[in-house]
């Protein structure tokens, strides 16, 4: 107490207490999709520590039992060869694995819950530009092992990089180093997956959290009746601090023992890069863009001035990806209103929007689906077809029986 | 979402099974295809994204269950104070010597890998990850049984941060 006391006529922590520490944050654990991607990151970045204490950023060629193997390759099989390095070298992979799919579907419940209007649209687009952060992050750590699987899966993020009219070269060159893979690929890489993404994701943290503190959560819909126009909810210490600090042991808990039960990357089972190209495909959050540049012909090509052109690649892997992104940063400023949001609407209540939110995820599942079109023995046309007529039949059937159930509230 | 009830995170759970259930019949499939030996042992991309998925619907529902069961279905304003028995103390007192005991374990597993052989990395994953649960479960019993409930309601306009 003591040194409460001590610490207190020195910082005023009365104060600090009072002003931060007794905000309400009000309850409702779909708001914890947002903290598991927040638990994630925090647990990428303490496991992301302890590798780098064994990797080695290279691709030159050492021996290793006989072989000359690339140094990225072999400090993986050191750090798996640790006491619980392998476990803690899984636990990041899957980690990043469950950001993805966190953010995802924090962002889902921000697009179904209306969450992103007036006041909170900056922070859409920071959630947006965060979504996208992770997975590029996500991405560029996938091609660190420097095994045949990894080199593999980041030929085809260079091909889409590189395909850009006019800035490709100048991005294969600022993301890889040059043509991939090169001795300064790794480096580059590296640097990037360690040190400038993981700040631009702190920033971005940072200021989301920041923004999201001072425009207040959005609240269940019983807080309406409850306490009419103010914020009804626990305080952040110590009863959130408490909850967020078990919740996030539960965490852990869950993915050591997945983690430990699952490796998520077995280097020694893909063996070190190889001349001859192995069948493997990107990472699942990476296959509906693959399953999109396997329906569309490599022959689509489109000139422009300067000796530039669009390939299939642009259009596949940068086109149709950027109009999905485009279309959600507009969608805020589309699907405005006057009045400042302060509750989550519910789903039922939003017929049209939630059939569009099912509509485009069935469009991510046949896309994705598309990804084993040879292993499939599905023709282009069929999922051509799929992929336009699934997606609206999902929208309309979801929006018929939505309105037969719930009736039209919107 | 009108409330946080149960029955998002009991259909999370439901998603998770059926999720790691769709996992293992892949691998079985793809075993199937290649002779009744997967071509190599490791999960595929469909698989790696399907236990992603299922993870997460896991810690999800765990979540879900933890936060209904520990700050209720609705917030009512007010102080409600705890009233721990002779019965929760002495779980807390069994799964405080059972989380010194994982501890122990866990330092005796590392200690194992480093001077005789190898340990699988599912036993360590295991006893690190068990050692994070009953934390969990005994903070758990910390804020329901000893340090109760406060529900606030806030003006909506505050000088926080700015």
């Amino acid at each position: 107490m003591s040194v409460y006391k001590w610490l207190d006529e020195r910082l005023d922590l009365d104060r600090l207490n009072k002003k931060f520490l007794r905000k309400a944050f009000p309850v409702h654990h779909s708001f914890f999709l947002g903290e598991i991607t927040l638990f994630s990151f925090i647990t990428l970045v303490l496991t992301g520590i302890f590798l780098t204490f064994g990797y080695e950023p290279s691709s030159r060629l050492v021996k290793h039992a006989g072989e000359q193997l690339p140094a990225a390759y072999v400090s993986v099989l050191y750090i798996d060869s640790l006491p619980f390095g392998r476990v803690l070298r899984s636990v990041h992979h899957w980690a990043a694995h469950i950001m993805v799919a966190a953010a995802f579907l924090h962002m889902l419940r921000i697009l179904i819950s209306g969450a992103y209007k007036k006041p909170r649209e900056i922070n859409w687009l920071l959630g947006l530009a965060l979504l996208g952060a992770t997975v590029v992050t996500a991405f560029i750590g996938y091609s660190l092992p420097f095994d045949a699987f990894s080199v593999t899966a980041t030929q085809i993020g260079y091909g889409i990089g590189k395909s850009i009219p006019y800035i490709g070269d100048w991005v294969a060159q600022v993301m890889f180093g040059g043509e991939y893979p090169t001795l300064h690929s790794i480096p580059r890489l590296y640097s990037l997956h360690v040190l400038w993404l993981p700040l631009l994701l702190m920033a971005l943290i940072g200021v989301h959290m920041l923004i999201m503190i001072k425009q207040k959560h959005t609240q269940p819909k019983y807080a309406e009746e409850v306490a009419p126009g103010k914020i009804l909810g626990v305080p952040l210490a110590p009863m959130q601090l408490s909850v967020m600090t078990l919740l996030f042991l539960l965490y852990l808990g869950v993915l050591f023992i997945i983690g430990g039960a699952i490796i998520a990357h077995p280097i020694e089972v893909y063996g070190p890069p190889t001349t001859s190209t192995p069948a493997l495909k990107p990472d699942w959050y990476f296959l509906w863009i693959y399953g999109i540049l396997q329906i569309i012909p490599s022959s689509w090509k489109i000139p422009l001035p300067f000796g530039a052109e669009i390939t299939s690649e642009f259009i596949g892997g940068v086109l149709i990806p950027g109009i999905l992104g485009l279309i959600a940063v507009l969608l805020p400023f589309l699907d405005n209103r006057k009045t400042k949001m302060r509750y989550v609407e519910l789903p039922s209540h939003h017929p049209m929007r939630t059939s569009v939110t099912v509509g485009l995820l069935f469009f991510f599942f046949v896309a994705t689906f598309a990804g084993w079109k040879q292993e499939l023995n599905l023709s282009v046309g069929v999922l051509w077809m799929m992929l336009i007529f699934v997606p609206i039949t999902a929208w309309l059937v979801t929006y018929v029986l939505m309105r037969q159930i719930y009736g039209p509230r919107e | 979402m009108y409330r946080n009830d149960t029955v998002i995170p009991f259909f999370a759970l439901l998603l998770s099974v059926a999720l790691y259930l769709a996992t293992y019949l892949d691998g079985q499939h793809i075993a199937q295809l290649h002779g009744g030996k997967p071509p190599h042992a490791a999960l595929s991309e469909g698989q790696i994204g399907l236990v992603a998925f299922a993870t997460l619907s896991l810690i999800y529902a765990l979540i879900g269950y933890f936060s209904a069961w520990l700050e209720g279905v609705e917030l009512r304003p007010g102080r409600h104070v705890p009233s721990p028995g002779m019965a929760v103390t002495l779980v807390a007192l069994i799964l405080a010597v059972v989380e010194a005991a994982l501890g122990g374990f866990f330092v005796r597993l590392l200690l194992y890998h480093l001077t005789e052989k190898p340990v699988s990395s599912a036993a360590e994953g295991t006893v690190f990850g068990l050692m994070m649960l009953v934390g969990a479960v005994l903070l758990a019993i910390y804020k329901k049984y000893y340090l109760g409930d406060e529900v606030l309601v806030e003006e909506e306009h505050s000088e926080v941060p700015w």
